[in-house]
């Protein structure tokens, strides 16, 4: 999202503002329309105000007015009649008070002074004159002359209080009226300031998503396109085409432009391409060569060096052949003493196999003599194991005889238990038996022992006899052993006594033949020292051969080096070209001849 | 001590009150009979199994004509069977012990004579409250006689029948 990244941020920051100044205009109209309310309900109750207090002063009018014309009937009335009586006047007087608003009044004569007064506390009262406690000042007074000499004057007094409340209560009831359509209208101003800020916020939300799309299709596509390219580019693939797109004449231009640019280049770079590809060519080449050369004058060194090595070895073989042929004939002159030494030994050898031959004659005699002793030892042998043998039969029988005992024994001592019981149930008459009972019963326990004791004792002597049957087994295979082997002793003293004789033959024509070797060794060593002083001679001619050798080998490795440092030189050239070819590889001019170059 | 009374050898005491005992060994324990209620002491036996009857019976033995039932008193002793070899021995009882019969011992042993104060008796009263098998156990044996160097487990030859009969 990092390209419509723009694209958001100032539609976004557009459509806040937007929501701003909507919300806020909104606001002071609100604010404006509320302050226009106000002064609306202000000048009503001030109208309502002026209204009561013109009201007001009407009635006063008009009530003054009645109260004057009621007052003015009476005085006509009263100018009508001649002769007024007091019952009358206290008539008039009540009519008076019958008007709801009038509190007082008074009948006055010609000095001024009052002679008859009336007045409403709870009920209407009259006097003489008002008592002073009442708070007559307070009242609107109305004060007429007559005319009449009875009566001066009349002076009634009203109160315009309950009008006055009257009027009040209604101008109240207005202003309180007005507040509430004022506080109607309020909540209706809330409920379209709200309406208006969510339609405002509507609106900003549509043209925001109308920005988005707009700025997207008409700006960031193309944009993008060209930022695809720049990746390739930034590749160093050169092999892309620019097309043109139908978006806006700027941005078709710049690619126009890029595109003229990008074409150049690719030619440029192709024709470098080329050339790095043929110098690289050569230089292969070259090393190639070089290489051969080198591994040429290598070959042809190692090759003088093994001639040289050779010809040091086969002066050094020949040294040596000169120095072992003399040792030859050093050892040729050991030899001839030697072999003297050895004619002495030979006699006496000769001597002392003829006295071994005639002890060994003496052995046979006495071998022969043990084999004939041997075998009368096998045959005492034989008879005393059938002796023994019929010692344990013997036991055998006797271990029988001791168990048939031992039975007897067992018998006579149930008897003797027998015995006793029958005697115990006789009683004391049978305590005599029953003493001898156990006296038997004492004698078959004794036999008893006695029996087992012989058994133990023929066992004894079974297993000795046993024994000794084996040991004289034994003793028969030993003596059988010692027969053969004393038979085999005779025979090989036979055998070697006509060895010996043989040996001593050949002793005495060893003797003779000594004595040959002995002239023939000393003809052997004077032709050695002939030889010796010969191969002196051929030594010295092969150390010259090999020192010359020596000289060509040194020539072939100074040529060596000469082609070494070629071909260092080759190599460097190749490096460079490969580098060359490196640096210029990357770019691909075109489709098919970035695959021609993978192939290759 | 009523029980001791009953018995026929309690009777005929000897003078000098000492008794005569036929002892032998039965898993390496040493018992003991009255000799009086002995009759014979058998070594050859050649028994006739007694097929379905209690393992206690080993079977009939043929004496000179007589037949006589054979009890394993190991078993009565509640001690593990064995098997007859050499040293088995049967003894025969007198008709007036119980009707005639016999039991397998181990091996029997001599007659041993002892004094009447050696003779220590189990008093049965004390163990009347205890299982079957204890009962019996006590039953069978009527007391202990201190030799020298062992105890000799004197039983009462008269209760071996019982015995049977009880641990149906």
């Amino acid at each position: 999202m990092k390209q419509t990244g723009i694209a958001t941020k100032i539609i976004l920051l557009s459509c806040g503002i937007a929501l701003l100044l909507m919300v806020v205009g909104c606001i002071l109209v609100v604010q404006y329309e509320i302050e226009l309310l106000n002064n609306m309900t202000d000048k009503k109750v001030e109208e309502k105000e002026h209204f009561y207090l013109y009201s007001l002063y009407k009635e006063k009018k008009l009530l003054s007015d009645q109260l004057s014309n009621q007052v003015n009937d009476l005085i006509t009335l009263m100018q009508s009649v001649d002769i007024i009586y007091a019952q009358t006047f206290e008539f008039q007087i009540h009519s008076l008070l019958m008007h709801p608003m009038v509190f007082a009044a008074e009948f006055c004569d010609q000095k001024g002074k009052s002679f008859l007064a009336a007045w409403k506390s709870k009920t209407v009262q009259t006097a003489k004159q008002f008592p002073k406690a009442l708070p007559l000042k307070s009242y609107m007074m109305i004060n007429k002359k007559t005319g009449i000499p009875s009566v001066e004057r009349i002076r009634l007094y009203y109160s315009i209080e309950k009008i006055e409340e009257q009027l009040q209560m209604l101008k109240e009831q207005n202003i309180n009226e007005l507040h509430e359509t004022r506080r109607n209208v309020y909540k209706k101003l809330n409920v379209l300031f709200l309406s208006q800020s969510f339609g405002s916020f509507l609106v900003v939300a549509l043209l925001g998503a109308t920005l988005i799309f707009s700025l997207r299709w008409l700006i960031l596509k193309p944009i993008n396109n060209l930022m695809q390219i720049a990746k390739q580019l930034k590749k160093l693939d050169l092999s892309v085409d620019i097309t043109p797109t139908m978006a806006s004449h700027e941005l078709n231009s710049l690619a126009q432009a890029l595109g003229q640019l990008l074409e150049g280049f690719r030619k440029i770079i192709a024709d470098v391409k080329e050339n790095a590809n043929m110098l690289s060519g050569s230089a292969d080449n070259m090393t190639d060569i070089a290489e051969q050369l080198t591994n040429q004058s290598e070959d042809a060194e190692s090759k003088a060096n093994i001639v040289a090595e050779a010809s040091v070895q086969i002066s050094a073989n020949i040294h040596t052949i000169a120095n072992s042929v003399e040792q030859i004939s050093d050892n040729m002159d050991g030899v001839s003493s030697t072999s003297d030494y050895l004619f002495n030994n030979i006699n006496s050898v000769a001597n002392a196999i003829e006295e071994l031959s005639s002890s060994l004659n003496h052995v046979g005699e006495r071998a022969q003599n043990g084999t004939e002793i041997a075998d009368k030892a096998v045959l005492l042998a034989a008879k005393a194991g059938k002796t023994v043998n019929s010692l344990r039969h013997a036991a055998d029988e006797i271990g029988g005889v001791s168990e048939f005992i031992q039975r007897i024994a067992h018998k006579t001592n149930i008897l003797s238990l027998n015995a006793t019981i029958e005697a115990a149930s006789a009683g004391s008459a049978g305590r005599g038996f029953s003493v001898v009972a156990s006296a038997i019963q004492e004698f078959a326990e004794q036999s008893s022992r006695a029996a087992k004791d012989i058994t133990d004792r023929i066992a004894s002597v079974q297993k000795g006899t046993s024994e000794i049957e084996n040991v004289f087994k034994d003793v028969s295979s030993i003596i059988k052993e010692m027969n053969e082997s004393s038979d085999s002793i005779s025979f090989a003293v036979i055998e070697q006594t006509k060895a010996v004789q043989e040996i001593a033959s050949n002793a005495l024509e060893a003797d003779e033949r000594a004595r040959n070797i002995n002239i023939s060794i000393e003809d052997l060593s004077r032709t050695v020292n002939d030889a010796a002083d010969n191969t002196a001679q051929v030594a010295m001619g092969a150390n010259d051969v090999s020192t010359r050798i020596q000289g060509v080998s040194e020539s072939i490795s100074f040529n060596r080096q000469i082609s070494h440092q070629i071909n260092e030189t080759a190599i460097v050239l190749n490096h460079l070209s490969s580098n060359l070819k490196c640096m210029v590889d990357p770019f691909k001019v075109s489709h098919q001849k970035s695959n021609n170059n993978n192939k290759e | 001590m009523r029980n001791i009374n009953n018995i026929t050898s309690e009777k005929k005491k000897l003078p000098e009150s000492k008794r005569q005992f036929c002892s032998f060994q039965m898993a390496g324990h040493f018992f003991g009979v009255d000799i009086l209620d002995v009759k014979e002491i058998i070594d050859e036996v050649v028994l006739t199994k007694i097929h379905h009857a209690p393992p206690e019976m080993l079977g009939f033995v043929n004496i000179r004509g007589h037949v006589h039932l054979v009890l394993d008193l190991r078993l009565l002793l509640n001690f593990s069977t064995k098997s007859i070899d050499e040293a088995s021995r049967v003894l025969l009882f007198h008709p007036n012990v119980g009707e005639s019969f016999g039991v397998m011992v181990d091996q029997i042993g001599h007659m041993i004579e002892v004094e009447e104060r050696l003779i220590e008796y189990r008093v049965s009263e004390e163990n009347i409250s205890g299982i079957a098998r204890d009962f019996r156990k006590s039953e069978l044996e009527k007391g202990v006689c201190k030799l020298k160097d062992k105890l000799l487990i004197i039983l009462d030859a008269t209760k071996f029948l019982y015995a049977v009969d009880l641990k149906r």
